[in-house]
């Protein structure tokens, strides 16, 4: 337990330094570019290599290609020119305290070829000026993709090799089908979507290691280890793991020698004392053990750069930052070698460098994913492995980095154990999100550690539980979760309970799983929840069946090997992350329309078979014609005093909550999946939430056509009233369920004055309390702290608001990035006056287009 | 109405091609497939599409360089049944044949040629949504389908259409 020995919790005092402020101008202008780097080393490495033509690529060969490109690719000290929103490459003074970058550009857009970099081809020639979040990329470069790299790769990306495996697989089951019935359902993209064509992300490495005994350390630790190898497959991922840290040591090198060039040319005295002091750092970083505060942060920031060489940054996560750096930054401090000042600006620089880069995107997804950032989250506070408060005083200068950068990624997190952190502690955190109006997310310690406990964990890896992508926990470096492996969109399989499994959309009524009867013919509730049940059972076993054969297609075609280094379980196991080779090895499933839903099966409880007031006939009648002609019936659906809503502690509606959130649970922890773990349950909801609702008509809950769904496990919009019923509604569902995570999104309306700042903390208490054992409490909850009028206007004048921070379901976002829809969905959540508990008077936005 | 403003994007086609070949084979296939790329679609926008792109192989080498060493197979095909086309790319040539192949790398199935226009055009494109409602099934390979989208915009580019139809 370490002691608190800031003055001032919130250090106010300290501001953006010039250089930061120069540094975030620069990059909150800059467009981010396509870099064809990685997948023109990586093509070239195959081809020499004879990759293409192998059945299996082994860790080895992965590791020995990472190495190549680590040893060949770009070595930038210091960037020179950006990409203004003029399309045009702009000179800049890059004074950033860190080298090295992910990509060879100053905001790069990482290509994968391995994984779904190919969906970009077709729109190659008019990314630069597409509507949403365009890149820049040259002619030469839209040549080299289409004539060198990407035919290499049309039969041999994970999509297609999977593709191919079922189809070798299934031939016999299925004669002359080209599809696997799991992915025909997949590519319809309506029902589920599996990210492992995309990444093998989502999860958080461990850092400690290398800060503390240095690459050089963990080579050591292979060496031995593979002397010693049981058999051929350890002995290669030991060799394996040798070759991947050998590639990040010399790129490290590489960026020393670059410096010192530097330093001898420059003529500016500071400046070179600057490149010297890079110079330095990274000839004795990440190979030796960290010595000093900022040695520890260019250990981190190499490491990561490197791993996300490897692999797709989607959902990679930093840990627990705080703890792992806090042994440095502490020597520094009491030896007088670093000031907070320092510090803080070490920090605002090492968060530009984390959001350096952003996902490849193509114009489709944006649709459904736009503004997306990487959703690398940081974790801070909480307890530690023994239960200690583990708040330290590098947890508030974090925080006030944070504060003063505002930027979508990293995205912070920060861990709150009631009882035994601090409660000023929460109060910053609270303050925080006032200042930023978005961020840090906050999670309850005791709720989550009892729920990954009870999912297997010990307890002292679930106290050391960090937080990845968006809001899912697992223990750093332990757990490799795959957090969002599947998202399911519950709606859409409510759909085919309401509809005898047939597709609702097509003119062609095709049957798309299960017929599960025609719901006009039951007698009772408990007879559609059975239907539904059977459906969702359905589309579970085809989205973790699918998942299992992407997993065994990573297994075959993309080891981990840098990945692997930074984990405890690969290094005793000896084996890679994705074998199996973590002490957890679960997967996700994050569920779309959980709010929606519940509401559903209580209007159809109550109206249909309870009351009678509406016969099953008319409400599907009245679905199909988009309640026109059905308007009382609608008002009736969609008010909450007359029909029960979630959200409200209505015992009734409250329960179908709990019931979807229970079964589906206890379906996904009967699977298991390709690593030897199971299925975890969450519900956040990223933007598809407004993604889905655009493309889904109206539901039972009054809801109407393409109207946006409720986000994450947040109640709908506009049906309740009060707040102290929402959040107890939340907190009282079967937390222990959710083990991959939940967001709870809440609104409020900025107040004057020390009041909304004390209510803040008391509304925050009352959440997590479990009174008494009465309930679990709440496990996670995220804010949006801006008014109406700012978004209204934002969406106007987007131009004008280039920083505004959102918390969307899960991960920050800027507003002005977000397709209309979901910038809709975001002024539309219920907002709440703290100082009255009440919500503000609900009126929808009209949708906003960025035509005009 | 016609468009005649001496503004409209496509009366300066002639002039601005960007490739030399193309404004060649743009004044071939003249305004027909522009108005099919730009305007009103109709039921012959496939058959001119494929032309146009035949065409372009055969005389422009930029062009050609796209499926050189290139083996692929694409059947298209709407619901209804009325129309089969398979499209063979082999030896560096697009071959088109009125049936539908079984050898196919990637199927795609449409309502009717504005859906396939949107599947595969950026002024009007909405795959989702060309999913969602059932208007377009593609099957198979998707880098397939990737690549013939980036051929049907790299003509569309040399015919110098490309802006009117992605603005």
């Amino acid at each position: 337990m370490a002691e608190i020995t800031l003055e001032d919790l919130s250090l106010r005092d300290y501001g953006l330094t010039p250089r930061v402020s120069d540094l975030k101008d620069v990059y909150f202008k800059a467009i981010p570019e396509v870099c064809v780097e990685r997948p023109r080393l990586l093509t070239r490495y195959y081809l020499d290599h004879g990759l293409f033509e192998k059945d299996r690529v082994s860790v080895l060969d992965k590791a020995r290609a990472y190495r190549y490109i680590l040893e060949n690719r770009a070595h930038v000290v210091a960037h020179t020119r950006f990409c203004n929103d003029r399309m045009k490459r702009e000179k800049f003074k890059d004074t950033s305290l860190f080298a090295g970058s992910t990509t060879s550009k100053f905001k790069g857009v990482p290509l994968y070829p391995e994984f779904l970099a190919l969906q970009l081809w077709q729109e190659l020639w008019t990314l630069t000026r597409r509507d949403s979040n365009p890149y820049f990329i040259t002619d030469k470069e839209v040549e080299e993709l289409n004539y060198i790299i990407f035919p290499h790769w049309m039969d041999r990306n994970i999509q297609e090799l999977t593709r191919a495996r079922c189809y070798r697989e299934n031939f016999e089951k299925y004669g002359l089908e080209k599809q696997a019935p799991e992915m025909k359902v997949f590519e319809k993209l309506r029902y589920f979507i599996t990210s492992k064509p995309k990444c093998i992300s989502h999860t958080a490495p461990d850092f400690s290691r290398a800060v503390g005994e240095g690459l050089r350390g963990i080579i050591d630790d292979a060496e031995s280890r593979g002397r010693d190898a049981r058999d051929e497959r350890q002995r290669e991922f030991y060799a394996a793991v040798v070759e991947a840290m050998e590639g990040i040591i010399a790129y490290s090198r590489n960026l020393a020698g670059d410096a010192k060039k530097l330093a001898h040319r420059e003529r500016d005295p500071a400046r070179k004392k600057e490149f010297e002091a890079i110079a330095a750092i990274h000839q004795r970083v990440p190979e030796h053990p960290a010595e000093t505060f900022r040695e520890a942060l260019t250990t981190v920031w190499i490491c990561w750069t490197a791993i996300h060489l490897e692999n797709p940054n989607v959902g990679l996560s930093l840990g627990r930052l705080d703890q792992v750096l806090y042994p440095a930054y502490r020597r520094d401090m009491d030896e007088g070698k670093l000031t907070i000042e320092e510090a803080v600006e070490l920090l605002c620089c090492l968060w530009l460098k984390i959001g350096d880069h952003v996902p490849a995107v193509p114009a489709e997804g944006e649709k459904l994913f736009a503004g997306t950032g990487s959703n690398q989250a940081i974790t801070i506070g909480g307890v530690d492995g023994r239960g200690r408060d583990a708040v330290n005083d590098l947890t508030y200068v974090m925080l006030r980095a944070t504060e003063l950068m505002m930027l979508r990624d990293p995205n912070l997190n920060a861990r709150y154990y009631p009882g035994v952190n601090d409660e000023d502690y929460l109060k910053r955190i609270c303050e925080a999100n006032i200042n930023t109006g978005a961020t840090p997310a906050l999670h309850n310690d005791k709720v989550v550690i009892n729920t990954l406990v009870g999912k297997g964990e010990t307890l002292e890896h679930a106290r050391d539980y960090a937080v990845i992508g968006c809001v899912e926990p697992e223990s750093n470096g332990r757990g490799y979760g795959h957090s969002a492996a599947i998202l399911m969109n519950l709606t859409a399989i409510l759909e085919l309970a309401l509809y005898d499994g047939k597709d609702r959309y097509s003119d062609r009524k095709t049957s798309i799983s299960e017929e599960t009867g025609d719901p006009t013919t039951f007698g009772s509730f408990e007879e559609f929840q059975r239907a539904f049940q059977a459906q969702m059972s359905w589309f579970i076993k085809q989205a973790t069946a699918l998942n299992n054969i992407f997993g065994r297609t990573h297994q075959d075609f993309q080891p981990t090997p840098i990945l692997s280094s930074f984990f405890e379980g690969p290094m005793s196991k000896g084996q890679d992350l994705i074998m199996g080779g973590a002490v957890y090895n679960s997967s996700g499933v994050t569920v779309i329309g959980l709010a929606d839903v519940a509401d559903s099966l209580s209007a159809i409880q109550r109206v249909v078979f309870e009351e009678k007031a509406a016969s099953f006939q008319e409400l599907l009648d009245a679905l199909g014609r988009n309640f026109e002609g059905y308007e009382a019936l609608q008002k009736r659906l969609a008010n909450p005093e007359k029909t029960p809503k979630y959200g409200n502690e209505d015992p009734a509606a409250d329960a179908n909550a709990a019931w979807l959130i229970e079964f589906l649970d206890g379906e996904l922890g009967r699977i298991d999946n390709y690593r030897g773990g199971k299925y975890r349950l969450g519900f956040w909801t990223m933007t598809n939430h407004a993604g889905f609702g655009m493309i889904t008509k109206a539901t039972p809950n009054g809801r109407k056509d393409y109207e946006n769904f409720a986000s994450g496990i947040t109640p709908v919009s506009g049906v309740t009233p009060s707040l102290t019923p929402a959040l107890n509604s939340v907190a009282g569902l079967p937390a222990r369920c959710i083990a991959s995570g939940m967001a709870l999104n809440l609104k409020y309306t900025p107040e004057a004055g020390e009041g909304m700042l004390d209510n803040f903390v008391a509304t925050v208490s009352g959440y997590f309390d479990d009174l008494g054992g009465e309930r679990e409490g709440g496990m996670e909850i995220q804010f949006n702290v801006t008014n109406r009028a700012m978004f209204e206007d934002a969406v106007a004048r987007p131009e004008e608001y280039p920083e505004l921070l959102v918390r969307v379901s899960g991960y920050t976002a800027y507003f002005k990035d977000l397709n209309p829809q979901m910038q809709k969905e975001i002024i539309d959540r219920t907002e709440y006056l703290l100082s009255t508990r009440r919500a503000v008077p609900y009126k929808p936005f009209p949708l906003p287009r960025k035509d005009g | 109405m016609v468009a005649t403003s001496k503004r409209n994007p496509l009366n300066l086609v002639p002039v601005f091609f960007t490739d030399p070949v193309g404004q060649f084979v743009g004044r071939l296939v003249s305004r027909r497939l522009k108005r099919e790329l730009v305007g009103e679609v109709t039921e012959a926008f496939l058959v001119l599409l494929l032309r146009a792109m035949a065409l372009m192989f055969y005389l422009s080498k930029g062009y050609r360089k796209n499926i050189e060493g290139f083996k692929g197979c694409f059947v298209l095909r709407t619901f209804d049944g009325f129309v089969y086309t398979s499209i063979i790319f082999e030896d560096g040539e697009m071959k088109v044949v009125e049936e539908e192949r079984d050898d196919w790398d990637t199927r795609i199935t449409f309502a009717d040629a504005a859906a396939l226009r949107g599947f595969m055009f950026s002024a009007d494109r909405d795959i989702l949504n060309a999913i969602f409602v059932g208007k377009v099934e593609s099957e198979g390979n998707n880098n397939h389908m990737y690549k013939f989208g980036f051929l049907a915009q790299d003509l569309a580019r040399r015919l110098g259409v490309l802006e009117a139809i992605s603005p």
